[in-house]
């Protein structure tokens, strides 16, 4: 059974100007000890889709599913109750996430002392284990320490450590190395697989940066529009993608052409989200297009666990 | 004889002030040399705090420099002041990471086209205007844009606009300063495309400065990378890729590759 479990996910949030469809179909299958990666344009509902499963949906969203599991339990009741105890999170922003007048030591104990009993000298000596799994070298001076004192990756590093502080098996990471250096980025994804492999942690991993997905993930989910469209092992979505979006984005790296030639761009835009979409929603970008495509809601195409959703056949793809 | 290149940088040392009595800080640009030929893209990568915007300002005039030459399309560019200075800064347009940060959300697309033409002097008019709708058409935008508001429009297509207006006084030399980094892939494809088409066009050339090694590595003729206010590679783009001199260089150049090697 995967430890999450999201079938046909669609939240819709109530604005002045009527309904935006934030989240369209999103099937998301995340099986314990995986790091899965969820990759899209902005605006396709990646974020959304992690806050929904935190609880954190915005007031008067109605979120609507087949299937909306945490190891069993269903989150439309349960996701505000698991949060900040058995899913964790991980933002953007560190320097957000922190407070930036309190010390890390206080920051670690208040995390420490609402998810644990422990004496107070027990508690400095967790909170100095946690900084020290998250490989930060000298623990004893970063709990010292204020936020603006620390590095970008070093407050990140402190973030973690709270995630972990509160037994949270599951990390969701939304764009957790965009604000860091490539560098220091790599070393953030680097620590996160460690995590994983070592307290056999899992990690929904949000980013719209391909190299994340190849350097971190181990399967990896498309999102357009506001579905999910396509979903596989890394390797198979990276190199024999099935998608026509999948292949249009994977073309438009500048490291897919030769030196100075030209990038081969996606025209046009995503779909506004408040536009109703019959067929497929890549249909009005999609080089492959045929009439079929705008009318009616693509199937299911599959290659081992690699599957897509596209009205061509699989030997065409 | 060769012409003059675009930009001939020597010995470039850039200091910060520090207090009365605090120690004298580090340099943040440590004796930098380095050419930008004429119509080429130089490409300028390295980690934030390596001194790539010190090194921009100190090229725009907006910071002083301790010591060494700039020359700018064969003039000695730090030597230039007041009007004269004024004037010669018409050479270079300049684009930043943020174009929506730079685009007052008020303006029509047409006024902030205008703003350097009229700032130079020039006369509202159908000539004015016939000159903005032909820049905007260069940067792939249709007409129906000049009327539009800069928060009525997205992050490419407000890109786009930033690039017309760096465009305005026609400059030889465009500086940009992160310019895809807050964008999707599929429109960082665009702009680059565009980036590509100016500089064939217009005969351009481009200081490129990005944290993103493979952007900068498709798009530049010549790289310089940078860490910690040393210059730790330059040199034609093809050669540091193929052979990257440092351990630095090659760690940024091998992220993201795990999965696509297979
Ligand atoms: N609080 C909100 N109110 C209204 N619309 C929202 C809100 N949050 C997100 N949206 C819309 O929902 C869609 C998905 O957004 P998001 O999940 O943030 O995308 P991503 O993280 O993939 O960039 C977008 O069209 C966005 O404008
Ligand atoms: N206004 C300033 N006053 C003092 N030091 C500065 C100032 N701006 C930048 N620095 C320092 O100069 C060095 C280079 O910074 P910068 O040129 O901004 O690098 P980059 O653009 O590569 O991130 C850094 O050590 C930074 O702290
Ligand atoms: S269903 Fe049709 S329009 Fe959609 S991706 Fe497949 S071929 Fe393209
Ligand atoms: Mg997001
Ligand atoms: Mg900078």
């Amino acid at each position: 059974m995967p430890l999450l479990d999201i079938s046909d996910l669609c939240v819709r949030i109530p604005t002045p100007e009527g309904e935006v469809h934030a989240v369209r179909a999103v099937s998301l299958r995340i099986e314990r000890g995986e790091i899965h990666g969820v990759i899209g344009e902005s605006g396709c509902g990646k974020t959304m889709t992690g806050m929904a499963t935190l609880g954190l949906a915005p007031k008067g969203a109605r979120i609507e599913a087949a299937r909306f599991h945490f190891d069993g339990a269903d989150l439309r009741e349960q996701a505000k109750a698991l949060r900040g105890k058995r899913i964790g999170m991980i933002a953007q922003d560190p320097a957000a996430a922190l407070n930036p007048v309190l010390s890390i030591a206080r920051q670690m104990d208040d995390v420490i002392r609402a998810h644990r009993t422990l004496p107070r000298e027990a508690r400095r000596r967790e909170a100095a284990d946690l900084l020290a799994a998250t490989g930060l070298p000298d623990p004893g001076r970063v709990l010292k320490s204020y936020p603006h004192q620390l590095s970008g990756g070093m407050q990140q590093r402190v973030v973690i450590a709270q995630a972990l502080a509160t037994g949270a098996d599951f990390l969701i990471a939304d764009e957790p190395t965009t604000a860091l250096d490539v560098s220091v980025g790599a070393q953030v994804l680097a620590l996160l697989r460690k995590l994983v492999a070592e307290r056999g942690l899992t990690v929904l991993m949000i980013t719209h940066d391909m190299d994340v997905i190849a350097e971190a993930c181990d399967r990896a989910t498309v999102l357009y529009a506001g579905r999910s469209v396509e979903t596989g092992p890394v390797e198979a979505v990276l190199q024999k993608p099935g998608h026509p979006y999948t292949r249009a984005l994977l073309a438009a790296l500048p490291d897919a052409a030769p030196h100075g030639a030209r990038l081969a761009a996606i025209e046009g835009s995503i779909p506004p989200p408040r536009t109703r979409i019959a067929g497929c929603a890549f249909a009005p970008r999609c080089p492959k297009a045929m009439p079929v495509c705008a009318a009616e809601p693509p199937p299911e195409r599959a290659r081992d666990r690699h599957t897509w959703l596209c009205h061509l056949p699989e030997d065409a793809a | 004889m060769s012409p003059a290149p675009m930009l001939d940088v020597r010995d470039l040392v850039i200091r910060y002030r520090a207090g009365l009595f605090a120690p004298r800080p580090k340099p943040a640009v440590n004796g930098a040399s380095f050419r930008l030929e004429k119509g080429e893209t130089l490409g300028i990568v390295g980690e934030s705090g390596s001194g790539k915007t010190s090194l921009l300002r100190a090229i725009l005039r907006l910071l002083p420099v301790e010591s060494g030459t700039v020359r700018l399309d064969g003039q000695d560019w730090l030597a230039l002041q007041g009007d004269a200075l004024r004037g010669a800064r018409q050479k270079i347009g300049v684009v930043s990471q943020n174009p929506f940060l730079s685009l007052s959300p008020r303006l029509t697309i047409a006024e902030i086209v205008a703003e350097p033409l009229l700032a130079a002097g020039a006369r509202q008019g159908p000539a004015l205007r016939e000159k903005i709708a032909a820049l905007v058409a260069d940067c792939g935008l249709t007409a129906d844009f000049l009327d539009r508001r800069a928060r009525e429009i997205s992050g490419g297509q407000a890109q786009r606009v930033a690039i017309a207006r760096a465009l305005a006084l026609e400059p030889g030399l465009l500086i940009l300063d992160e310019p895809t980094s807050a964008l999707d892939v599929s429109v960082q494809a665009q702009i680059l495309n565009l980036l590509a088409d100016l500089k064939e066009s217009r005969g351009l050339s481009m200081l490129f400065v990005t944290h993103n090694l493979k952007v900068v590595a498709h798009i530049s003729d010549t790289l310089l990378v940078m860490r910690r206010g040393d210059v730790i590679e330059f040199g034609r783009t093809e050669a540091v890729i193929a052979a990257p001199a440092e351990a630095y260089t090659r760690d940024l150049l091998s992220f993201g590759r795990k999965a696509a090697a297979g």
